[in-house]
């Protein structure tokens, strides 16, 4: 299957879904899934092929192309499972909401769009994918209304801008080169030299940037994630924003090249070191400010702008090694992150739309799955060992320390150890604790909720014991792009890379695992005993009052929350305010009264007439 | 088969000595403060003592995240190498670090977030608020020391240019100590160690007085017994990476102990003598003396290898 059919099938399926959920709710449903699961499967037997062929050709003088090669596969097996993963948990929960058949057809059109980017062939074709993307997920942004509205304008606005810059290093590339084929300007770019590829780069990283909310490009993005349908959220959090990092492999390796990347910017001040030093920023603020959050998606919302931090960091290196993690943390933010606002999703769901941290607690009682799901999410995200989280970070610190950048790998560290905090006051504040009384008898999610958040917490473990598995795609991309191939055992790394083997971990665990259950077995059952029996010295503990949440961490929050506002998105606000102002005072000009105009014409006029006699024009 | 014989001694060395470290901790304060003191063998007899109690149960998380919390310490020791094996000969030789080739410090390091995490699960699941307090402070503490821990952490390795502890500690005795080539990184690692062992000025954690053993609060019998072993791990873990970091290792094992229990004395005094500081005054301190120390070591590390 070529990468034409996939596309084909992706676009006619959110054209159809729609059509059909004029006449049945059912029928769309089931063929929206159906749509999702066979892109899933299309893509997974793609691969290992390479092609690239010409499916319109002179398009306004350019020729659209569509290729598929190793990255390409990474991403779209990504975007399909995620995808199909969050259309899945989508079927209970938008199920008796309004604009249902919107809704369907905007989130299979926002997945087509994006397998349409990581499969164009040309920078023109793209464009156009990435805008279809930006604009079908405005759409699905403001779906709630109300304030999901403020959120998306801001999305948008911030996107067109990303737009006009990547346009504009469009043009500049085509006014070079006269072609807009990615392999073409691959092989033309390298006798570029001087300033060019600086400022195409600088233009690009602009959009990607803003995609992906690299600080200080990145206020869009709590918004839009916390005010997103949940299932979107996932999609949001887990893929889109990955487009971003997509762009940014695509140009910096795929079409400037790794030799030439080096020398970019000045002697003492490159490109890719720039973006190492905002990668960092990016993991560490965002993670100070997750702590102080109270809403769930919020907090999740700055955790991702955190890891995406990782993943730049990595990639500005320039190393083999750091490329590897950062494909590899793609791969598995996409897949924690979503399991935790699907998570999140569904606890939403069944408590009627709460998401206030202060306002939840005690849940493992009524959704044991899905605290376990959580839970495992929550691990990865920290990257404890054993979760997929660790390998992926484990490549990255390895890479910074030995290039010699302890800075850089404390950023990235810190960031860690933060992340600890924040999952914890997140699985605390929903799952742990007391169960608020209203809460006795939630039910558990429904299966449709919950299957998507097994499969995400299965990938994490697989691929936390057998990271392996993907690292022998990752291996292979990073040897197509001008790197020299990173050689992986499926358990981990030989002694040249440095000594991890998971699978031994694993077995070490396990076998201490049993020895303590066995010597615990010795002793007596303990008594359960309700929430409500606990020591509260000697006084009764007063039911469903007796929780822990409010200001969890107070004494930090007191320290640090001076400093912690979001300074650039105030910066951004102000001057969108003073902008206004002077719109405003230009608007003054059109009086109504045609005396004025005429007066605006005589004046005109009367310049032009001077400026000839001066001999100016 | 010798590697079977490390894999079981390397935790149960740490078991039997973290367990008779807590009993002579309790003997050095209690000496300290001019009294005469429990016996040192103490913690053995609370632990068996404890097994034999019946608890109750908030759930099963409560009851997991204990058991989680020592298989991380243990698993953690089998990383860290404990001294050359020549004193046990028969049984293991070179270094006593069983799976010394699966993973390095950045695994180690990780993998002391397992008990913490673990505990604090458990405890969270115990749906009491002095259990959630307490685990509010432990990871503010956690977080106050890990910065200064990773700056150590981040100029030993940027010294000895590996990430493998065994490699270190071999470097380490070669060409001198780590306290004498990192010297501020080794001051820094000190002060934060009453931190990383939770005890005074640093116990806040627990403080019985305040929050009823902050997240021991609901825990007994077999569950604290459990809890009592990870301590007595954990204390082992923390001083032994110290004596790895900074102290050459050990020739064997009994001089690995013997550098051990020196570094544990000199904890204890200052455990013995200091009252408990807040929290907010433990972050200060942690990332103004520690850090400070420690960044500077760092840079120095830095430029003297770019240099």
């Amino acid at each position: 299957m070529s990468a034409q059919g996939i596309l084909i099938t992706a676009f006619a399926g959110a054209g159809l879904s729609y059509a059909l959920g004029l006449t049945s709710a059912r029928l769309r449903e089931v063929f929206a899934i159906v749509v999702s699961v066979l892109l899933v499967c299309l893509i997974a037997i793609t691969h290992g092929q390479g092609a690239e062929h010409v499916y319109y050709p002179d398009f306004l003088g350019l020729d659209l192309v569509l290729r598929m090669d190793a990255l390409a596969w990474f991403f779209a097996i990504t975007v399909s499972m995620v995808g199909c993963l969050s259309v899945i948990f989508s079927l209970h929960y938008v199920r008796g909401k309004e604009k249902e058949n919107f809704y369907y057809f905007a989130l299979l059109l926002v997945n087509a769009a994006m397998l349409g980017i990581v499969l164009s062939g040309d920078l023109l074709s793209f464009f156009i994918f990435w805008e279809i993307m930006s604009w079908a997920a405005f759409l699905l942004i403001s779906y709630k209304r109300g304030r999901a509205l403020d959120a998306g304008l801001k999305y948008v606005i911030m996107s067109i801008l990303g737009s006009c810059a990547m346009l504009l290093a469009l043009l500049y590339l085509y006014a070079n080169y006269n072609t807009l084929v990615i392999s073409d300007l691959a092989q033309q770019i390298r006798s570029a030299a001087g300033g060019f590829p600086l400022w195409v780069m600088l233009a690009f990283a602009l959009g990607f940037g803003i995609k992906c909310a690299l600080i200080p490009l990145h206020t869009w993005l709590p918004d839009a994630h916390s005010e997103a349908p949940s299932p979107f959220s996932a999609v949001l959090s887990g893929i889109l924003i990955k487009m971003g990092i997509y762009g940014f492999i695509l140009v910096m390796y795929g079409v400037v090249g790794l030799k030439l990347l080096l020398e970019v910017g000045a002697p003492w001040l490159h490109f890719h070191t720039v973006l190492c030093w905002l990668g960092a920023i990016t993991i560490l603020i965002p993670t100070f400010i997750a702590l102080l959050q109270d809403d769930a998606k919020r907090l999740l919302a700055w955790s991702s702008i955190g890891q995406i931090g990782y993943i730049m960091l990595a990639i500005g290196v320039a190393t083999s090694l750091g490329l590897a993690g950062a494909l590899f943390h793609t791969l598995n933010h996409a897949v924690f992150k979503a399991l935790l606002f699907l998570a999140v999703g569904a606890v939403e769901y069944k408590t009627g739309g709460v998401r206030d941290l202060n306002r939840l607690g005690g849940l493992i009682r009524r959704m044991p799955v899905t605290f376990a799901c959580a839970l495992i999410g929550g691990l990865g995200l920290i990257g404890v060992p054993l979760t997929s989280g660790f390998v992926s970070k484990w490549l990255i610190y390895k890479t910074l320390i030995t290039e010699g950048h302890p800075f850089l790998a404390l950023a990235a560290l810190v960031g860690t150890w933060g992340a600890i905090l924040y999952v914890y006051k997140l699985l605390h504040n929903m799952f742990l604790g007391q169960l608020p009384e209203k809460y006795a008898n939630l039910e558990a999610a429904p299966f449709s909720m919950q299957l998507p958040l097994m499969i995400c917490g299965f990938i994490i473990v697989l691929f936390g014991i057998l990271p392996g598995i993907p690292l022998s795609v990752i291996g292979g991309i990073v040897g197509t792009l001008g790197f020299e191939p990173v050689t992986a055992t499926l358990t981990g790394f030989g002694p040249q890379i440095g000594p991890l083997n998971t699978l031994n971990l694993c077995a070490a665990f396990a076998g201490v695992l049993l020895v303590i259950v066995a010597f615990r077995g010795i002793a007596a059952r303990p008594k359960p005993v309700s929430q409500d029996d606990s020591y509260a010295a000697g006084a009764a503990a007063p039911a469903g009052k007796y929780h822990h949440t409010v200001r969890f961490y107070d004494p930090l929050e007191r320290m640090t929350g001076g400093y912690l506002r979001d300074w650039v998105d105030q910066f951004y606000l102000s001057a969108a305010g003073k902008a206004k102002g002077v719109f405003n005072g230009v608007r003054r000009i059109y009086t109504g009264d045609v005396r004025t105009y005429v007066m605006y014409i005589v004046a005109l006029l009367t310049f032009l007439i001077f400026a000839h006699t001066a001999g100016w024009l | 088969m010798t590697r079977i014989i490390q894999l079981v001694l390397s935790p149960l060395i740490a078991l039997v000595v973290g367990v008779l470290l807590l009993g002579l901790s309790r003997k050095i304060i209690a000496r300290i403060h001019r009294r005469y003191g429990p016996p040192i063998y103490q913690p053995v007899i609370d632990v068996i003592r404890m097994m034999s109690q019946r608890s109750i149960s908030h759930g099963s998380l409560f009851d997991l995240g204990v058991v989680f919390a020592l298989a991380g310490s243990l698993v953690t020791v089998m990383f860290i190498p404990l001294g050359g094996t020549q004193a046990c000969q028969p049984f293991a030789h070179g270094v006593l670090c069983p799976l010394s080739s699966s993973g390095g410090l950045l695994v180690v390091m990780y993998l002391m977030l397992l008990g913490p995490l673990g505990l604090a699960l458990g405890a969270g699941d115990s749906a009491n608020p002095n259990a959630s307090i307490g685990v509010s402070r432990k990871l503010l503490l956690a977080l106050a020391y890990e910065v200064p821990f990773l700056l150590v952490i981040l100029a030993v390795m940027s010294h000895y240019e590996t990430i493998s502890l065994t490699e270190i500690v071999a470097r380490q005795q070669q060409a001198g100590w780590g306290a004498l080539s990192v010297p501020l990184s080794a001051v820094a690692a000190f002060l934060i160690l009453p931190a990383m062992l939770g005890v005074r000025p640093f116990d806040l954690v627990s403080a019985p007085q305040e929050i009823a053993s902050g997240p021991m609060a609901e825990y007994g019998g077999r569950s604290l017994a459990l809890i009592k072993l990870y301590g007595a791990t954990h204390l082992f873990l923390v001083i032994a990476l110290f004596v790895d970091l900074f102290l050459g290792g050990g020739v064997n094992l009994a001089t690995f102990l013997l550098k051990m229990l020196i570094v544990f004395m000199a904890v204890e005094m200052i455990n013995a003598v200091l009252p408990r500081v807040k929290i907010e005054d433990a972050i200060k301190f942690c990332w103004k003396w520690p850090a400070g120390l420690a960044l500077l070591q760092m840079a120095i590390t830095v430029l003297s290898k770019s240099g």
